[in-house]
């Protein structure tokens, strides 16, 4: 099989890494004769807005994607790519592989005739990064003008008293340096300073209470899917695994460095205290709670991530200070599983 | 022949009216900047709304500025013919060019267009604005053209293409 | 199929269609479906349909090209460019070459209101031309420097074709390319002005001074001057300071300047329904005809690349170039052949997915590549056999001046295109220098 694979991701941003790594393991593991893949950058075959369509509609047999793109088109495929204050990278990695995600992201892209293999996770994004006001309380977000994309995280913004401001990536830094917008969010450290965001705001607040993780994949159409053997399958999720864990490591390393290169740059970093991710818990726990009751989908999906976090809290909190992360206050699972019928 | 007349007519009517929509994303562009400037309030729909109102505005009037001849075209050789040797020149343009893309156009903006409709499709962010009536805007602007195409062959052919007479560029860059 | 093949084929095509004259837009897409066809790929004829939808219709940047067109439109129906001229008339006339220079001074006035060419063009043509001739100028000089002048529309911001630039190229900013353009744009017009002047000196009888019969006073011209180059100061503020000063982007200035001309249409009295309506058809045409191009282009472009053409064309160009100079060289000479042919919108289209890869492979700054690019394609409307600049004059002119005496007449400027082009290479702080002031490294 002869695969065209392209990506959401220009070549001028690290994201394409994750996608460029998943490609060449598969390249090493499948015999030439089974299947290659030529991989495009994002931009040249299609835009990134039109990949999904591309990948359904079969023109592309492949494309990598932040599932929360095409939250448009269903709410359900927001709490796949990313959540507002609830899961981290390992969060994300526990529960695909063991607890039941990966069934759910089949179910969701299998609505659109596509195969999804989880392939990449980041954990926390940077936060927001503002022009001349710093945001180191709530209070300090009032009225301002931010870009941030998602529809959960819109609206968490605009409970918190900020305003939501749609844009492109490519736009952003352009925004900023001309005050359109008081700041933004765009991705983790790495990939905000590959951006040149520590050129034109002097302010970062962290932490990215958005969006604390981050997941990255590849659609395939189905029958694409399908005309493979099994051994070649089987291949191509074992790729996706070992990228899964990579990915986590490298962003992490990337994002230490590019945190220290920030702040060479002059750029004043403050963090929200504990008191007020407090507070945005009870405000993110709202939101999703109202969103994923607009689609019984999206609430099966947050009804089986928040079952996970329950599940495993018992464990996680016992073996603290050595545990992976934290157990957050999360939303109420009865109302959201009533939602999910 | 009145299928020429009614065509024309067509694209006329929807050319003289669509025209008027950039006064509407202009318009909507100053509030904007206005409200935010003066009064520090964003308006919440109007990137959207804008960029949705400006690819209707130009998309619908391919037909029209075809009716117009106002799209550029390179007239080196053809401009050195004989009236009847260019007509025919000019039809098989229409004929190996206009119509498979015309075609490909409209039938593939077709099922672009359903997917979008079937999936209640709507802009990703807080606004959520629906995106299938410009996918399907897209699909009735293509067969507008492809009409109009249609009507441009049928003068060409049947030798009533007024442009022929005089080709002075039109276009206004 | 291999790629080569293909990529021949396409441009076969291409070629082929265009010289039948058919709209090149349609050229474009046909070009794409045959294309598609032949390789034997018929399923990626839905990616046509992806990149129309997302590249032209779902992008906000081009918003600003109906509008600024809309500004270009309501700006020449207040008039204000006819007696501005009128009195730089009376001002210049007695000095050797005097009237050459009013055209090069109105020409970048209006290039910096406005973009659009055959506007400008037809403008000076109308007002300038007649009394050039009359008055015994040379009909190679007076045409030329009218032609030459209206094209800097394109390079002077705010310009259309470096919007579409800026959608073209991923990370270059319309702020950034409009502030980039703004030195060599400028210096290109002082140096049409320098060769007049040089004209003036060494052939007196070719740009004579004119005895001005009718008697104006200094002070009524000066009052008239600054009376009428007041509303156009103010529009270039209102766009060009709005974008600077970062109450807008450029979609947003584009609106804005919208807004100032109009003003300046209903406060100078000139406002009617009839001539604002046939603004907005017009306006109406001429968009549907410069966005259609992008439509095509992007079907041809998505079309070339996923059939291998792309990778192809792009491994023919590195195979002559060694080293980044050798590249951009290879680039502009290239394009300045491609421009004896086809007018800027084709050419941007068609070679930036091509080019941009290989320069930001080579290490080349792409905002100084894209720049210098814009520069060159001022040679695209006044090389022959194919310049829309030179059909303008051609329209306007009187009978006697021929097509050859046009051709002729732009050749020195072609020639000083070139000149500031080696300027641009040699002293690369033209282009970077105001937009890294601005926006920084
Ligand atoms: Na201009
Ligand atoms: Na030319």
């Amino acid at each position: 099989e002869n695969w065209t694979m392209t990506t959401t991701w220009p070549s001028s941003l690290e994201l394409i890494e994750i996608d460029k790594h998943w490609v060449e393991l598969v390249n090493q593991l499948v015999d030439d004769d089974k299947l290659t893949i030529e991989f495009y950058d994002g931009g040249s075959l299609v835009p990134a807005g039109e990949v999904f369509g591309a990948v359904e509609s079969g023109t592309v047999q492949a494309g990598a994607d932040w599932p929360g793109y095409w939250a448009g088109r269903d709410s359900a495929f927001s709490p796949l790519s990313t959540t507002a204050s609830l899961f981290n990278a390992v969060d994300y990695v526990n529960w695909i592989q063991e607890w039941g995600g990966a069934d759910l992201y089949n179910e969701v892209y299998g609505k659109f005739g596509m195969v999804y293999l989880p392939y990449g996770v980041t954990n926390n994004e940077s936060g927001f990064r503002t022009v001349d006001k710093p945001v180191k309380t709530i209070e300090d977000l009032n009225g301002l003008r931010l870009r941030l994309s998602g529809l959960e995280q819109g609206k968490l913004l605009e409970k918190l008293g900020g305003n939501q401001v749609s844009m492109a990536g490519g736009e952003i830094y352009q925004s900023l340096e001309r005050g359109v917008i008081d700041g933004a969010e765009f991705s983790t450290p790495n990939v905000d300073f590959s951006g040149g965001f520590q050129q034109v705001t002097k302010y970062w607040s962290t932490p990215g209470w958005h969006q604390s993780s981050s997941v990255f994949g590849v659609m395939i159409n189905k029958s694409a899917w399908d005309a493979l053997d099994e051994d070649t399958q089987n291949k191509l999720q074992i790729a996706a695994d070992a990228n899964l864990l990579w990915s986590l490591a490298f962003t992490e390393k990337r994002a230490t460095e590019a945190f220290a290169q920030f702040k060479e740059a002059g750029t004043e970093i403050n963090r929200l205290d504990d008191a007020a991710l407090e507070q945005i818990q009870k405000m993110a726990n709202e939101t999703i709670e109202e969103v994923a009751c607009e689609n019984p989908l999206s609430a099966k999906v947050y009804a089986s991530q928040i079952s996970y976090l329950q599940d495993y809290a018992s464990w996680r909190d016992a073996s603290a200070p050595f545990n992976l992360g934290r157990t957050p206050q999360g939303p109420d699972l009865a109302k959201i599983e009533e939602c999910a019928q | 022949m009145p299928i020429i007349r009614v065509i024309d007519g067509i694209n006329e009517v929807v050319g003289r009216i669509i025209s008027v929509v950039a006064i509407f994303f202009a318009a909507i562009i100053i509030y904007d900047v206005f409200m935010r400037n003066f009064y520090g309030e964003p308006t919440r729909w109007a990137f959207d709304l804008t960029k949705q109102l400006y690819g209707f505005y130009f998309i619908m009037l391919g037909g029209y500025a075809l009716r117009h001849q106002a799209h550029v075209r390179v007239d080196l050789v053809t401009a050195r013919l004989g009236r009847n040797a260019r007509r025919w020149v000019e039809a098989a343009g229409y004929v190996i060019f206009f119509f498979p893309f015309a075609w490909v156009f409209a039938r593939r903006s077709w099922d672009f267009a359903m997917t979008s409709y079937a999936q209640g499709e709507v802009t990703y962010g807080a606004v959520q604005l629906p995106v299938y009536p410009l996918k399907i805007a897209m699909f009735v602007a293509a067969v507008l053209l492809l009409l109009q195409g249609i009507s441009e062959f049928l003068k060409l052919v049947l030798n009533k293409a007024d442009h022929l007479e005089s080709m002075e560029p039109l276009d206004v860059r | 199929m291999s790629g080569e093949t293909i990529a021949l084929i396409m441009s076969g095509l291409l070629l082929l269609g265009l010289f039948m004259g058919h709209p090149l837009a349609l050229v474009l897409g046909g070009t794409a479906v045959l294309g598609a066809l032949i390789a034997g790929k018929p399923m990626v004829l839905g990616i046509v349909i992806n990149r129309i939808f997302g590249d032209v219709l779902d992008n906000y940047v081009l918003i600003a090209i109906p509008l600024f067109v809309l500004m270009a439109r309501f700006l020449s129906d207040s008039g204000v460019t006819d007696k501005m001229f009128e009195a730089l008339r009376h001002l210049m006339a007695r000095v050797t070459g005097g009237l050459g220079l009013a055209v090069v001074f109105i020409s970048i006035l209006l290039a910096a209101t406005t973009g659009i060419i055959g506007a400008s063009i037809t403008v000076m043509g109308m007002m300038a031309l007649r009394p050039m001739l009359q008055y015994g100028y040379d009909r190679k000089l007076a045409t030329g420097l009218i032609a030459a002048s209206g094209c800097l529309g394109i390079l002077i911001p705010p310009s259309i074709m470096l919007i579409l630039m800026s959608s073209y190229a991923p990370g270059l900013s319309v702020g950034q390319l409009f502030a980039g353009a703004m030195v060599p744009g400028m210096v290109l017009g002082f140096l049409y002005a320098v060769y007049v002047a040089i004209i003036a000196r060494i052939k007196p009888e070719w740009a004579p001074a004119i005895a001005e019969s009718e008697q104006i006073s200094r002070g009524a011209m000066w009052r008239m001057l600054i009376v009428e180059a007041v509303p156009p100061l103010l529009l270039i503020l209102g766009i060009l300071g709005s974008l600077l000063a970062g109450i807008a982007t450029a979609t947003e200035a584009s609106a804005i300047g919208t807004l100032c001309a109009l003003a300046i249409v209903i406060l100078r009295g000139r406002f009617e329904w009839k001539t604002f309506y046939s603004a907005l058809l017009e306006t109406g045409r001429t968009s549907a005809m410069i966005l259609f191009i992008v439509v095509g282009a992007t079907a041809f472009t998505g079309v070339f690349n996923i059939t291998g053409g792309l990778r192809a064309s792009q491994d023919v160009i590195r195979g002559f170039a060694s080293d980044p100079y050798m590249l951009v060289a290879v680039m502009l000479i290239a394009v300045f052949i491609l421009g004896m042919f086809l007018d800027w919108t084709g050419i941007v289209l068609l070679s930036f997915p091509i080019f941009l890869p290989l320069v930001n492979e080579m290490g080349v700054d792409p905002l100084w590549f894209v720049v210098l690019m814009a520069v060159v394609l001022q040679t695209s409307f006044l090389s022959p056999p194919f310049g829309y600049a030179l059909f303008y004059m051609r329209a306007i002119a009187p009978p006697e001046v021929t097509i050859g005496d046009i051709i002729k007449g732009v050749l020195p400027f072609i020639g000083l295109i070139i000149m500031i082009c080696a300027m641009i290479i040699i002293f690369p702080g033209m282009v970077t220098w105001l937009p890294t002031s601005l926006y920084g490294g």
